[in-house]
């Protein structure tokens, strides 16, 4: 009985108790009421640890950070009025006074110094708990000023700031999954792994926000079905659409897609055994793959190829040059191999996860192209969880991973480009990129932007011949939503992940 | 009732048996909850923090330690917290089933419903169109993956045609209409081989009854068509079609994945996968024992219930 | 077997398009081509190319060989090993028994497609562990069939005997047993191909099972899902090729297993079944009424071979008070006789020539509902087998009060009382007890009791006993056909008795008609036929009766299949007097009182 006929469907419908009458499926946006498919369920809402990004845009809306992202990408004042540096390389915040929490408290210094040492804490999970760790100690002059003095000077502390793992949490809160914040929605209700209701947290200090006064999320982990459930009138807005329903989306008059080239996929390289320890290697690599055929296959041309270091086009540190370093060129992988002592190729393996369409689609468009030039990898396709611990203990050869920068500035690329750091499985294992690493160091503790945006141009030449990464491809990040959701836009780059922020601007119109 | 408590402490040590092969595997197979977590959308957690968590959820300890504290906390009906939001498994476990349960019934209902008159109808007229072409199509259902219904019904009824929603869920109490709206593409997925099972099992089994000697007597007894069919098939037939129905019910508990999984019903399913996916020891654990629970307990009931249709069973 | 050729083609045509896939001049499987992805048609790729540009068809192809192979070997294993345990646990009890059958338990506790998950989620997906994860998921059911079919062939008298010759155990296991149980494991075999081929798509699916790029069906599905709307044909092959293969394994599924399991082919008619079941009834009648009138009753059934004729042109008739006996070996159609008579010929059969008047009313053209109300009112019947021919799930009391309710509006409890009257009348002790009792707690010659209750319950005027003490040991036959006999002097009922024994025809019967292959052969009073048979059948028949100490002479040769008659006399292929006349059909002659169907009667009478 695959084919219910309409008249069937509606029989059937009848008999469970639903009249005619009732909309079947149609379902209308309400003002005042925003519905969004979330792609996944947030793991948990503690403040601090990082758990994925649907949690991350829960906590932007729940709590406030020092400081933001704006629409276009700039960094923007939250509860910070205003910061600025000295010259012992300290850092000072200017609280907004009205900030106050969801309890009434009014929001003090002492609150902001309490959740740095939280976070940076010896019994800390938190995602900053190292940067945080850089801070020498924490002066709280008045209850609005906030100074940081660091044990070491870097420049991208206002960043750290704006990271929706660093929301600034009222000092009495105990329970860590219920922290207390002052953002202009608060959580009404939940089911777990199911949907979580926002409500506007009543009198909110920060007037005009929040536009709207109720989300509603459900989670849709399946792309399709987020995808008609929107369709459908089900919700009104969702993350993550899908690549291959882009295009009907942007065809469909009811809808609008926002969309930005975000999240980048490459390629992570075992650096504790041969071949892979070889630069020369991970360069025939870096020009063997045809990054266009991800593009098209991975992402339905959803996509843009890349072929240097993930630096965001249109930034300072962006050179057209560069960015063009590891351009498909199987010759020169071939001659590269040659060079490297492997005039026949080899033999070995590439790791990659089938719970992501992505990742397994990349994977396997990177292994043909490899085998092309005489790099033959069989394909490890692992459950995601697998795929984490071998990347963590370094159990594989190749890895095809995906993954967003913290920000658009060259050092949120720290994460993935540092090779210093303790082994993780979004970062090449224990590989040798000591150049890299140390422009890296240098540009963090550089205060002067036309000096920064020099040393991660050299940093990207470093890179090129030390490949920490190859780089494949930008995917597109969309959101899809209901010409009557008003008031969203997409944020640039790596901070597409972070757009959720922007819910609170957003309107519903009848 | 020596009988019953026997099935019953059997029943016990499988379960003994199914909670401990599922605690070892889990925690020796690849991936660390702790560092899974703070991994979550592929970013790169710092390895001092992962370090802490793993400590502060005890998964540190050796595993014999943390078998005994689960055997403990087992014997004490109670099934811990998810290492990821420290929900009580339990309650997750009671939102869940339910729905798990909805879905079974709901499932079971348009098959029975179908299926019985059908093949009922189809014994009768054995070789008829009707039995042909019904065959046929329980052949085809049977034959028919779920996911690839799933997915066609989808296609078709939500996104082409814009009939029903693709899928989801509402509360009854929310909103009982949609409720049941959601309800009815995952529960004709689920009817879907079950209706084609039950249709056959019926069909053989009124066959089987038909041609036995006493459905002759009975109607040498000169008792009416409809008598002789209520009173001497269709209850003789039932007792096969019966046990396959609550054998098969007891496996669509664990059979509902790709049904939840394809209409994004959030049944037992979902949060099962999630923690699988999670490595959330105590969830997992809890959902399976819950589930193999339910299993034995069907099994048991239907054993029981046959000892009660067919008089020739004793307890022995 | 006929039944096992379509499916088992299907079948082999998908296996030798899998084995095929190398040598087919097909693209490359997981060669990609990237411009083309999605194309609904290309020269040289008729179904189109997938999200990478790879050929539909030949991935299709080779898809099968994925999902077969991992089906096939799984299913192997878990044969091999199954039906080692099963063999082990059945054969030496004990230990081995417990730790198999327990170990199956285990399994069977976990639904199998969370099972499957669980393992494959945690060992990771390939194509190892899906094959072991299947054989793990299959194993239970090689165990419990293996296990289940040895108890019961150890019991059996040939391993017995074997057993007690002291031969070794494998020799035993492997020479006696397991042939007896290649039945049961090869259905089940095929079930385990089947079903694995279901739960590896649905794994790959997940993305759980087959590693990509190798091609699989269940993966192809999962790709083709995420494109479902611009390419719609692309989801639609590999959904057709799996359902096509399962529909097909199914196919050959049933058909084995209904030849494998013929107790369980209920839905095959096997048309000697039927003829072994039903009888005629009756005489020929000197009176102007009599009481049941058969002339030239013909009964066909269609089989897919062909119509046979279970019973051709049968006549007799019985008047009211007599005993008329129908006898014959079994498969000489006096069962359908009868069971036509009482309207109650299954489905396939029908009557296509003849009357039957009862009380001058033609039985065979009276309406199914008036046919009902003379069945077990003025017409009753007493069957073969008591244990079967009584409902197992309803108590005997109820079921005799049920027969007295079809007929006469009285109230259930009235309808009890009286039957507890009946059972006492048939000589039930303790009646009010055993009315309540089940049919499996009676003895058989109880049931039989029942049985003639329920025939009598509405004081009918004619009644047809079928075989009804064959089931019986000698002492109850004995009982049960005087009660027969008391009762039709009591209530001067009209009787046809079926038997193949001339011994109670002699004993209880006025006339009687001899069948042999659907046909009367002879027909006359019993006094006149047992003292001067006529027929060569009946003579040997009589022969074969023990009679004081002399050894009752067999006949040899069986009676031939109703599909394989002989073109002449029926009996020739079997008598001692054939002779070439005898290869023409011969008619039933009058010869004197009595009819008889021999050319050559007068001369062997002589």
């Amino acid at each position: 009985m695959p084919m219910l006929t309409r008249r069937a469907a509606m029989i059937g419908a009848t008999a469970f108790g639903v009249l005619p009458g009732l909309r079947l499926a149609e379902a209308q946006p309400r003002p005042g009421m925003l519905r969004y498919g979330l792609s996944v369920w947030p793991p948990n809402l503690q403040p601090w640890p990082s758990t994925g990004q649907a949690a991350g845009m829960i906590k932007m809306l729940v709590h406030r950070r020092l400081t933001t992202f704006d629409a276009k990408g700039e960094l923007s004042p939250q509860l910070a009025r205003e910061w600025s540096s000295d010259d012992e390389g300290a850092w000072t915040f200017r609280l907004d006074p009205r900030a106050t929490f969801h309890n009434g408290e009014k929001l003090t210094a002492a609150d902001v110094k309490w959740t740095i040492e939280q976070v940076a804490g010896e019994r800390s999970t938190a995602y900053y708990r190292a940067q945080m760790q850089q801070i020498e100690r924490i002066e709280t002059p008045d209850a609005h000023t906030v100074r940081l003095v660091m044990k070491a000077p870097i420049a991208t502390v206002p960043l750290w700031f704006a990271n929706y793992n660093m929301p600034i949490v009222w000092r009495g809160t105990r329970d860590m999954n219920n922290a207390m914040g002052c953002g202009p929605y608060r959580i009404s209700g939940q089911e777990r792994g199911s949907w979580i209701e926002l409500q506007a947290a009543p009198n909110h200090w920060d007037p005009g926000l929040p536009r709207t006064r109720t989300i509603r999320m459900t989670v849709y982990a399946d792309e399709n079905l987020r995808l008609a459930a929107l369709q459908s009138g089900d919700v009104d807005m969702i993350e993550y659409v899908p690549w291959s329903g882009m295009a009907a989306v942007e065809a469909d008059q009811r809808f609008s897609l926002k969309s930005t080239m975000g999240p980048f996929m490459d390629i992570l390289f075992n650096g504790t055994k041969p071949p892979f320890d070889n630069p020369l290697v991970r360069r025939a690599v870096a020009h063997a793959v045809k990054r266009d055929d991800i593009v098209r296959v991975a992402f339905s041309g959803r996509g843009k190829v890349l072929e240097g270091m993930p630096i965001v086009e249109g930034t300072p540190a962006w050179d057209a040059e560069l960015a063009r370093g590891h351009r498909y060129d199987p010759e020169r992988a071939r001659a590269l191999l040659r060079e490297a002592g492997h005039p026949d190729g080899f033999d070995t393996t590439i790791l990659s996860t089938g719970t992501f369409n992505m990742h397994k689609d990349t994977a396997e468009v990177a292994q043909q192209h490899l085998a092309a030039v005489g790099i033959r990898a069989e394909m490890r396709v692992v459950d995601w969880s697998t795929r984490v611990s071998m990347g963590v203990r370094g159990q594989y050869d190749l890895a095809v991973h995906g993954v967003s920068a913290d920000s658009n500035d060259p050092d949120g690329l720290t994460v993935v480009l540092d090779t210093s750091l303790s082994p993780a499985h979004g970062r090449s294992f224990r590989l040798s990129t000591p150049r890299t690493v140390e422009l890296l160091r240098k540009g963090r503790e550089e205060y002067d932007p036309a000096k920064r945006v020099q040393i991660y141009k050299d940093m990207q030449r470093a890179a090129l011949e030390e490949v920490p990464i190859v780089g494949l491809a930008w995917r597109e990040q969309g959101y899809a939503l209901d010409r009557r959701v008003t008031g969203f836009e997409i944020m640039p780059g790596q901070l597409s992940l972070s757009s959720g922020a922007l819910l609170e601007f957003v309107d519903i119109t009848a | 009732m020596l009988w019953l408590a026997r099935r019953v402490g059997v029943s016990l040590l499988l379960m003994w048996v199914v909670a401990t092969i599922v605690f070892l595997t889990l925690h020796m197979v690849p991936g660390d909850p702790a560092e899974l977590l703070l991994s979550t959308g592929g970013v790169v957690p710092d390895a001092a923090a992962v370090a802490e968590l793993r400590d502060r959820l005890g998964l540190d300890r050796p595993i014999l330690v943390q078998y005994g504290e689960f055997l403990a906390r087992l014997s004490r009906a109670d099934l811990g917290v998810s290492l990821v939001d420290e929900y009580p498994v339990a309650e997750e476990i009671l939102l869940r089933l339910p729905r798990t349960l909805e879905l079974i019934a709901a499932g079971t209902l348009i098959a029975v419903a179908i299926a019985l008159p059908g093949g009922t109808y189809a014994a009768l007229h054995a070789g008829g169109t009707f039995d042909r072409a019904a065959s046929a199509i329980a052949a085809v259902l049977q034959a028919l993956p779920v996911f690839v219904l799933g997915t066609l019904l989808i296609l078709v009824l939500a996104q082409w045609l814009r009939w029903l929603p693709a899928g989801g869920y509402a509360p009854l109490a929310d909103d009982p209409g949609r409720h049941f709206l959601l309800l009815l593409l995952p529960a004709v997925a689920v009817a879907k081989g079950l209706a084609a099972t039950v249709f056959r099992m019926t069909r053989t089994a009124m066959l089987d009854v038909l041609s036995r000697d006493h459905v002759r007597t009975a109607r040498a007894k000169g008792l009416t068509q409809a008598r002789v069919l209520r009173r001497h098939v269709v209850r003789n037939g039932m007792i096969p079609v019966t046990t396959v129905l609550g054998l098969q019910m007891g496996t669509l508990l664990g059979g509902t994945v790709l049904v939840e999984y394809v209409f994004n019903w959030p049944g037992l399913s979902t949060p099962l996968l999630r923690a699988v996916e999670q490595r959330d020891y105590p969830m997992v654990v809890g959902i399976v024992l819950t589930v193999s629970g339910l299993f034995l307990l069907i099994n048991l009931i239907m054993d029981l219930l046959y000892a009660v249709l067919d008089p020739r069973i004793t307890r022995s | 077997m006929r039944r096992l050729v379509f499916p088992a083609a299907l079948v082999a045509l998908i296996l030798l398009a899998a084995l095929a896939a190398p040598i087919l001049p097909l693209p490359d499987p997981v060669r990609q081509d990237v411009a083309n992805r999605l194309a609904t048609w290309l020269p040289g790729s008729p179904l189109g190319r997938d999200e990478f540009g790879r050929d539909i068809l030949s991935r299709i192809l080779w898809g099968a060989r994925a999902s077969l192979s991992v089906a096939f070997a799984s299913a192997a294993i878990a044969c091999l090993v199954g039906t080692t345990l099963g063999l082990m646990a059945g054969w030496f009890r004990g230990a081995a028994e417990f730790l198999a059958v327990r170990a199956a338990d285990v399994v069977l506790c976990f639904p199998p497609i969370l099972l499957a998950l669980l393992v494959v989620t945690l060992l990771g997906p390939g194509t190892g562990t899906l094959i072991l994860v299947l054989s793990i998921l299959y194993l239970p059911g090689f165990v419990r069939v293996t296990f289940a079919e040895v108890l019961s062939a150890r019991g059996q008298d040939y391993v017995e005997a074997v057993r007690a010759l002291g031969a070794p155990t494998p020799r035993i296991l492997s020479r006696s047993v397991l042939p007896n149980i290649a039945g049961p494991v090869l259905v089940q075999f095929s079930l385990a191909v089947a079903a694995a081929v279901v739960v590896e798509s649905g794994l790959s699916f997940l993305g759980l099972g087959v590693v990509p790029p190798t091609p699989s069906w269940g993966l192809m599905i999962r790709g083709a899902r995420a494109t479902m709307e611009q390419a719609p044909t692309y989801l639609l092959y590999p959904c057709l090729a799996l359902t096509f293969t399962i529909l097909s394994m199914n196919l050959l599924c049933d058909a084995l297993r209904d030849v494998v399991d013929r107790k369980g082919g209920s839905r095959i008619r096997h048309p000697r079944t039927w003829t072994d079941r039903v009888l005629p009834g009756l005489f020929p009648a000197r009176d102007p009424a009599p009481l049941l009138d058969v002339q030239g009753l013909t009964v066909e059934i269609a089989t897919p071979g062909g119509i046979i004729r279970p019973v051709e042109d049968v006549s007799f008739a019985v008047r009211a008070g007599s005993t008329l006996a129908i006898v014959g070996e079994s498969g000489s159609g006096k069962s359908i006789t009868a069971t036509a008579v009482m309207g109650l010929l299954p489905p396939v059969a029908q009557v296509t020539a003849g009357v039957a008047r009862f009380e001058g009313r033609d039985l065979l053209g009276l309406p199914e509902s008036e046919r009902r109300k003379l069945r077990g009112g003025a017409i009753a019947m007493v069957f073969q087998d008591p244990m079967s021919s009584l409902n197992p799930v309803h108590r005997v009391g109820d079921q005799v009060a049920e027969a007295i309710r079809a007929h006469r509006e009285v109230s259930a409890e009235a309808a009890s009382r009286e039957a507890v009257e009946l059972l006492k009348r048939v000589g039930i002790a303790d009646p009010d007890r055993r009315a309540r009792a089940f049919p499996h707690e009676l003895s058989g010659g109880m049931r039989q009791r029942v049985m003639i209750a329920m025939a009598i319950a509405n004081r009918p005027r004619l009644l047809i006993a079928d075989e009804p003490t064959t089931a019986l040991d000698v002492t109850v036959q004995a009982a049960i056909l005087e009660l027969i006999a008391e009762l039709q002097r009591e209530r001067g009922m009209g009787v046809v008795l079926i038997t193949h024994s001339l011994g109670v025809v002699a004993e209880v019967a006025e006339e009687v008609v001899v069948m042999y292959a659907a046909q009367v052969v002879e027909r006359g009073t019993v006094a006149e036929v047992f003292a001067r048979p006529l027929h060569p059948y009946t003579r040997a028949l009589l022969a074969a009766v023990p009679d004081g100490d002399a050894e009752p002479e067999g006949i040899p040769g069986v009676v031939p299949r109703p599909d394989a008659w002989p073109p002449g006399c029926r009996f020739a292929p079997r008598c001692p007097h054939a002779a070439p006349a005898c290869e023409r059909m011969p008619a039933l002659e009058e010869a004197g009182e009595r009819l008889v169907r021999c050319v050559r009667w007068r001369e062997l009478a002589g």
